[in-house]
Order: structure tokens, then C-alpha cells, then sequence
């Protein structure tokens, strides 16, 4: 945005401004815009639910607001605005009052590191994708609050499975991040996406392929295994069913958000779906490019760059909407496959949840460590780390081999912990059953 | 896969289980949904199918209602006459399980006399519990279900539904329910003639149909000028008188109406009896009877009716007769040259009748079977 701002301040109008003011309205511009879409997300993603889900139960869904439902969202947030605000006598006001707060804040601050297309990043940190990671566990502590703070048994429950369930699934998220980390090297989001252009294969990987921009993590099977290992984890994270535990209507009313209503409440809603689509965002970043794709590296190869600051600003345009267009494309897609899990499966138990995370994911994920270890050493090291063997070989020879091993590997260690882990599943329910055997003297 | 049954078929679904793979499940889970949310783009305007959506979107679309749903009872009208088919018989009212039907039944002006007819008749919806035993039970074919179900006022008392609100013509009725209506129509019609001869004035007129009460009204009042005062009475058949049915008098009257139905399998006609001298009971009921038994002969498994006679049931016996000859005659596909003499005074000419009717009725009956 800055190189923008000056080109047009300073550049155009020759207005000649310093460098602080151009930050400094950049950045105001970045906000206010961020700001606005981020609600917006929120409203459309409801609408995009409810209409997905229901034609997956043969229903048609909300579709009388506006043309096919369009403003139904706007109907609700008028209608949660206008609810009275209840805070229980027995409560703790002044945390049942902030938690909302603590648990919408880290999802904005989620926005600050998400490129949204060439050039399109609000802050390009060196250290983009912990910063997002770091500050989405943030929520945790306002979870937490809400469920204290109730002084309500459910609420309470809810929020200790919610803590539970994100601490227990940040680790499967982020060994499968490292895998990727570890491939590309760097921590920032913006260079995870300039490396996947290519074709099938990396540019980085190997240089001949021509740049489509499809050289995407999910294409190899490091990236493949880390893909399905986040995507759970993700789902978990963003209290998705299956894993919508926290908030199990059936068992516990709402789980933390039991005794908010009103805006208080909408502020928990607005979180979670503003989470689910950073999530969204996220996966689609990592594994499938974000902005990346056929004929945006080429436009923004010609447009306003600090590398190309000769170029043509209409690019500048062509290529971020285009870039915008793939990266909401692969972000609404994932929502989609959210809310078909949501119209799939049924939500696990909590001990069915710890064992899946706990003895499936964290040692998948190990392996596909491992498997990226291999990765980066065929297709990168050479003889002065102490892999002379691969010096010989041509780069897409080294790719291939690199992609064969890893596959096997994690293919072989896929199904290796399925069926330990199945057999594990069996084991307890016999056990299960063995004691309840023995507590109703039935067979 | 189907498997074929006497009545109809059973679909078992294949499951495709066997032996699944480490996360085959969870796919194919994924699979079904899919299916689903595919298959909702077309619509399922068939039941048996599993995909695709079968909303009707309500206040736009409407499902057809059955002929015979049933919301909230009406009263209906005849279009042509504009008379009311409710004749106030309180039937209606009484069989009412939560009480919400209350009648006030017409009388005449002049005489103080009923009248069959209702000069209110009010239904309280909000309590009506739809369970069309009214309907049911009327025995004039007044009272039928609606199927108008979009009810909601603001208030209680608007649903307390006055005969105006209530009248309906019958041919909103043929509308909704047209086999409903076609089994019942003869037998109401004939009713309500019956019902108009004895309404005096404007009395059972529908109060919405303005002009028809105005030309009644204009009606009447020539027919008074004609014959030179009461206006009143002008143009109304004579009341029946109200007499109680001894059994015999029953027996001879289901007599006649067996003889009718086995006869041509037109309803009883309901007509108001003439005068009668008392002097021919026994002849008359015989000829009845003999009409009867020759009808039933001629149609299925003949069946004695022996029935005491008194001299008491000369008028039934007399009614019987005519009913019988006229049920014969509607038969109709026999010319029957029955001439019912309207006052018969004598044994004779009863039972002439009742030789009549029941010749008719043989000839209908073979002509029938015959064909
Ligand atoms: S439908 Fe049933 S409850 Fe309603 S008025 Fe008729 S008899 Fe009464
Ligand atoms: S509606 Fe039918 S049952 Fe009720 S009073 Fe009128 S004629 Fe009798």
C-alpha cells in the first residue's frame, strides 16, 4: 500500500511528502479497509452457511431477505443489537464484560499478517506466520474469562474444553506448519506464497518449470499430509463440527457463551466466524497458494513494485483483483468444505477428540517433519551438507526422488498409525464395555 | 435395490459396507452429503426420490389441500335462490365438543311459529377444535369445513365468527371440494327446497346478497297487492303440521324410502304431506307396503315387512305411497304414467296409487337389469 500511497503522493503529485506521513496514511487506509471487511466476512459467512447447509439437508435456506437472502445477515445483526444485555447477578461484571472483547481482539490483529494478493499485505512481517499463530491462541484466555466470569456450570465446562481443545490442537497445527516452514525456509507469510508459483513443481525447487503459479504445497506429499493434518486441526481450532465440543448444544446450552446475549454475544459470533475464515484464509495460503495462480505473477511482474517502481498502475489493479479473486475463491472453498464436514459427521466425545489429536495427529505430523527433512535435503543440500550423492543429479531428477521417498514414507506411516490407532479405538471400546459389563452385571 | 412385496415395494438401500480402510468411512460419509447438496439443485417433486429439494416455499407457493381437509367449519348458501341451507336444527350445536356453536333459530313475525331457518349463527373459532363433527352431523348438508388456514388476527374476539362471516356460496364450496359436494348435493338441494316453501318473508336469505333480499322484498310486496293484503303469508306453503312419528308411521315411511332407493337409487324425496282424511289408514299403509315389497322384489332378495297397523298411519302410509311412485318415476328411464292424485280421499284411490308406484318401480327395476 505505501509504495502505492508514494507513488501517487509523491510521484504524481510531486507533493514531495516524508516517508513517516506516507506510513502513516498507508496504514490508516490498510485499517479502516481491514476493519470494515472483517464484520463483513463475518455476515456473509453466516448467510454462506446456513445456505450451504441447508441444501446439503435438501432445504433451501434462508432466501426472503433480499434477493436469495442477501440481507438476512443485516436482519440479525438488527435483531442482536436490539436484545436486551443480560449479565447474570452472580457474575464477575467486569470480566464477563471484557471476555467478549479479549476474544474478538486477536482475530483483528489476525487480519494484520494476511496477504490478501500481490503486494496486498497489510505487514509483511519476517515472522508473519507465528505472529498468526501466537495471537490466535490469544482467545484462548478470553474464552476462559467468559466461562469463569459466568459463574455458570455449562459456561464453565465449555470453556475448559474450548482451552482444552485449542491447546491440544495448536500443537498438530503448528508441527504441520513447521514441515512447511522448514521447506521454504521462512517464517513469512508473503514469501511462503512467492514460493509456491510454478507449475505442479516450485519455481524454487526446480527453475525451469514455467511460474503459473500452481506450485502449491498440497502438490507434494509433505505438503499433502501437513494439509489434511492442519485442516483437522483447524476445524478444531475454529470450534468446527466435528469438533464443536466447546459449544455442544445438546450437552452443555452454549458452552462459554451460555450467559451472553445481545451484542456480547454477537461479539463471541463475530469472532468465531471471523476465526473460521482467517483459518480458511490461512490453509489456502499455506497449502494452496493464496493469491497465487494463473497469470497473477505475470500482471504484477508489470506493475508498481519497490522492485519495479517504472511500472504500470493499471497492473497494479489487474493483478490484485485477480489475486484477490483466486485467494477468496480457495478461502470460500474451504469454507465450504467446513460446513460439508458440519453436514457430515457428528461431533466427537471429548476423550475421542484428545486421542485423535493426541495419538493420531501429533505423530503424523512427526513423520511428515521428518519427511519434510528428507524433502529439503534432496531437492536443496548438496555436497557441502554432506549430500555429495545428489550433486550429480539434475534438479527435477532430485525433485522426483525427493517425492517419491517422501510419499512412501508418509503413505507407509499413514497407514501405520490408522491401524494402531484403530486398533486402540477397539481395544477401549471393549474395555468400555468389559466395565459396564461388570457395573449392570449384563452381557 | 427393491424388493417387490403384495402391496407396493421396499427400497433397502445399499450401504456398500464390507471392509473399509483406514478413513474409507469418513469419505464415503463425505460422498452422501455431497450427493445431497449436488441432488438439491433440481427439485423433488416426488417423494420416493432421496435427493433434491422439496420445499414449497410457503407464502408463495401452496401445497393443494385434499378435498377432505378440514380447518374451520362455514355455512353455506345456494347461489341461485340465495337461501341458507342451515335450518337451525341445533344438531350442530349440540354435538360440538367444545361448545362453541351457538344458534338462535328463526321464528315467524307473524305467527311466532319456527321457522327452519337460523337468523344467527355463530362459531367461535378461537376455540373450535377442527374436529368436523359439525359438519358431520348436519343432517341438511349446511355446515362444511373450509380450507382456508391463514387465521391469525390480533385479537380474541375477531375470531368469534357471526353468520355473516360464516355464509358461504355453495359454489365456494364445489370449488374446494367438488366430489364432497357432488355426493351430497341432491339430497341438499331437495332439503332446501323443502326448508324454502315454509321461510316466510326474507327469512333464511343470505344478509351479503342485497339484491336478492330487494327483490324478494318487491316480490312479495306484488303478491300482496295482488291479493290484496297480507303480505306476509303471501307465497308460503303451509307449515307441516308437527306431529311426533308413531313407530308404524316410521316403519311405513322406511318402507317407502326402500322402495325408492331399490327403485332408482334417487334419495328419498322430502316432501311436506298434504292433508289426509283419517278414514283410509289401513288401505293406504297396505298399498305402501305391497309398493315397497314389489320394489324390493324387483331389485334384490325380497324381504317381508310386516308392520302393525293402526288407524293412526294414514298419512304416512299415504306419503309412503306417493314417494314410492315418485321414486319410480325419477327412475326415470320407464315412462311411468303414474298420475298421484294430490288429496286422495278414499282407500281405493290409494291403493290404485300404490299399484301404480309399485308397477313403476318393477318396470324401472327390469328395465335396469336389462341393461
Ligand atoms: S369443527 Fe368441531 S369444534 Fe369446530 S365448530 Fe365444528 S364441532 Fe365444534
Ligand atoms: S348447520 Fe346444519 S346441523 Fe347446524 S343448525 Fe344448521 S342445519 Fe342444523
Amino acid at each position: 500500500m505505501q509504495d502505492v500511497v508514494n507513488q501517487v503522493i509523491n510521484t504524481s503529485f510531486g507533493w514531495g511528502w516524508p516517508s513517516w506521513a506516507i506510513a502513516l496514511i498507508g496504514y490508516l487506509i490498510v485499517a479502516a479497509i481491514l476493519f470494515g471487511i472483517a464484520p463483513f466476512q463475518m455476515l456473509f459467512l453466516t448467510l454462506y452457511e446456513r445456505r450451504a447447509i441447508a441444501r446439503m439437508q435438501d432445504r433451501i435456506g434462508p432466501n426472503r431477505v433480499g434477493p436469495e437472502g442477501a440481507f438476512q445477515p443485516l436482519a440479525d445483526g438488527v435483531k442482536i443489537f436490539t436484545k436486551e444485555d443480560i449479565v447474570p447477578a452472580a457474575a464477575d461484571q467486569w470480566v464477563h464484560f471484557i471476555a467478549p472483547c479479549v476474544v474478538v481482539a486477536p482475530t483483528m490483529f489476525m487480519f494484520a499478517v494476511l496477504p490478501w494478493g500481490p503486494g496486498m499485505v497489510p505487514v509483511d512481517m519476517n515472522l508473519g506466520l507465528l505472529f498468526f499463530f501466537a495471537i490466535s491462541s490469544v482467545s484462548a484466555v478470553g474464552l476462559m474469562m467468559a466461562g469463569w466470569a459466568s459463574s455458570n456450570k455449562f459456561a464453565l465446562v465449555g470453556a475448559m474444553r474450548a482451552v482444552a481443545q485449542m491447546v491440544s490442537y495448536e500443537i498438530p497445527a503448528v508441527l504441520s506448519l513447521l514441515a512447511i516452514v522448514m521447506v521454504t525456509g521462512s517464517l513469512s507469510i508473503v514469501e511462503l506464497i512467492n514460493y509456491q508459483g510454478g507449475l505442479f513443481i516450485s519455481t524454487r525447487d526446480v527453475a525451469s518449470v514455467p511460474d503459473w503459479g500452481l506450485g502449491w504445497f498440497i502438490f507434494s506429499p509433505v505438503g499433502f499430509l501437513a494439509f489434511i493434518a492442519f485442516f483437522i486441526a483447524a476445524l478444531a481450532e475454529g470450534e468446527r463440527t466435528p469438533f464443536d465440543i466447546p459449544e455442544a448444544d445438546s450437552e452443555i446450552v452454549a458452552g462459554y457463551m451460555t450467559e451472553y446475549s445481545g451484542m456480547k454475544f454477537g461479539l463471541f459470533y463475530l469472532a468465531q466466524y471471523v476465526l473460521n475464515f482467517l483459518l480458511c484464509a490461512i490453509t489456502s495460503i499455506i497449502f494452496f497458494g493464496g493469491w497465487q495462480g494463473p497469470g497473477v505473477g505475470w500482471l504484477y511482474a508489470q506493475a508498481i513494485t519497490p522492485a519495479n517502481l517504472q511500472g504500470d498502475w493499471i497492473f497494479n489493479v489487474l493483478a490484485g483483483v485477480l489475486g484477490v479473486f483466486y485467494f477468496l475463491l480457495k478461502t470460500y472453498g474451504f469454507f465450504f468444505v467446513m460446513v460439508w464436514i458440519r453436514g457430515a459427521y457428528a461431533r466427537l466425545r471429548i476423550d475421542q477428540l484428545m486421542d485423535f489429536g493426541w495419538k493420531f495427529l501429533i505423530p503424523l505430523t512427526l513423520v511428515n517433519i521428518f519427511s519434510a527433512a528428507i524433502w529439503v535435503g534432496l531437492t536443496k543440500w548438496g555436497a557441502a551438507d554432506g549430500l555429495a550423492f545428489v550433486e550429480g543429479w539434475s534438479p527435477l531428477m532430485r525433485w522426483a526422488v525427493a517425492f517419491a521417498v517422501t510419499l512412501i514414507l508418509n503413505l507407509g506411516a499413514y497407514l501405520f498409525l490408522a491401524r494402531i490407532f484403530a486398533q486402540s479405538q477397539d481395544e477401549r471400546t471393549r474395555q468400555d464395555d468389559e466395565v459396564l459389563e461388570q457395573l449392570t452385571n449384563v452381557a | 435395490m427393491t424388493i417387490e412385496m403384495q402391496r407396493g415395494s421396499v427400497i433397502v438401500m445399499d450401504r456398500r459396507r464390507g471392509k473399509l480402510r483406514a478413513g474409507q468411512g469418513l469419505l464415503q460419509g463425505l460422498k452422501v452429503v455431497w450427493d445431497h447438496w449436488a441432488g438439491s439443485f433440481r427439485t423433488n417433486d416426488n417423494f420416493s426420490k432421496i435427493h433434491g429439494t422439496f420445499t414449497v416455499e410457503y407464502p408463495d407457493e401452496r401445497l393443494p389441500m385434499p378435498q377432505a381437509y378440514r380447518n374451520m367449519p362455514v355455512l353455506l348458501f345456494d347461489d341461485e335462490s340465495g337461501h341458507e341451507l342451515c335450518t337451525g336444527c341445533y344438531q350442530c350445536q349440540r354435538i360440538c365438543p367444545p361448545q362453541v356453536i351457538h344458534i338462535t333459530q328463526a321464528k315467524d313475525p307473524v305467527t311466532g311459529k319456527m321457522v327452519p331457518a337460523a337468523t344467527e349463527f355463530i362459531i367461535e373459532y378461537d376455540a373450535c377444535m377442527s374436529c368436523g363433527f359439525c359438519a358431520e352431523v348436519c343432517p341438511f348438508d349446511s355446515i362444511k369445513m373450509d380450507h382456508v388456514y391463514e387465521l391469525s388476527t390480533a385479537d380474541r374476539v375477531s375470531l368469534t365468527m357471526r353468520k355473516t362471516q360464516l355464509n358461504r356460496p355453495i359454489s365456494y364450496y364445489t370449488g374446494i371440494a367438488p366430489d364432497l359436494w357432488a355426493e351430497a348435493q341432491a339430497g341438499a338441494m331437495k332439503k332446501l327446497q323443502g326448508s324454502i316453501k315454509r321461510r316466510p318473508d326474507v327469512i333464511g336469505l343470505a344478509a351479503s346478497l342485497t339484491e336478492k333480499i330487494k327483490a324478494r322484498r318487491l316480490e312479495l310486496a306484488a303478491a300482496g297487492q295482488v291479493a290484496g293484503g297480507g303480505g306476509q303469508e303471501a307465497g308460503v306453503a303451509p307449515a307441516a303440521p308437527a306431529a311426533k312419528l308413531t313407530p308404524e308411521e316410521k316403519a311405513a315411511k322406511l318402507a317407502a324410502m326402500k322402495a325408492a332407493k331399490q327403485a332408482g337409487g334417487a334419495p328419498a324425496p322430502a316432501e311436506a304431506p298434504v292433508e289426509l282424511s283419517p278414514a283410509d289408514a289401513k288401505a293406504a299403509k297396505l298399498a305402501a307396503i305391497k309398493a315397497a315389497n314389489a320394489a324390493k322384489q324387483a331389485g334384490a332378495a325380497p324381504a317381508e315387512a310386516p308392520v302393525e297397523l293402526s288407524p293412526a298411519d294414514a298419512k304416512a302410509a299415504k306419503l309412503a305411497a306417493i314417494k314410492a311412485a315418485n321414486a319410480a318415476k325419477q327412475a326415470g328411464a320407464v315412462p311411468a304414467p303414474v298420475e298421484v292424485p294430490s288429496t286422495p280421499l278414499d282407500a281405493k284411490a290409494a291403493r290404485l296409487a300404490a299399484i301404480k308406484a309399485a308397477n313403476a318401480a318393477k318396470q324401472a327395476a327390469e328395465q335396469s337389469n336389462n341393461e
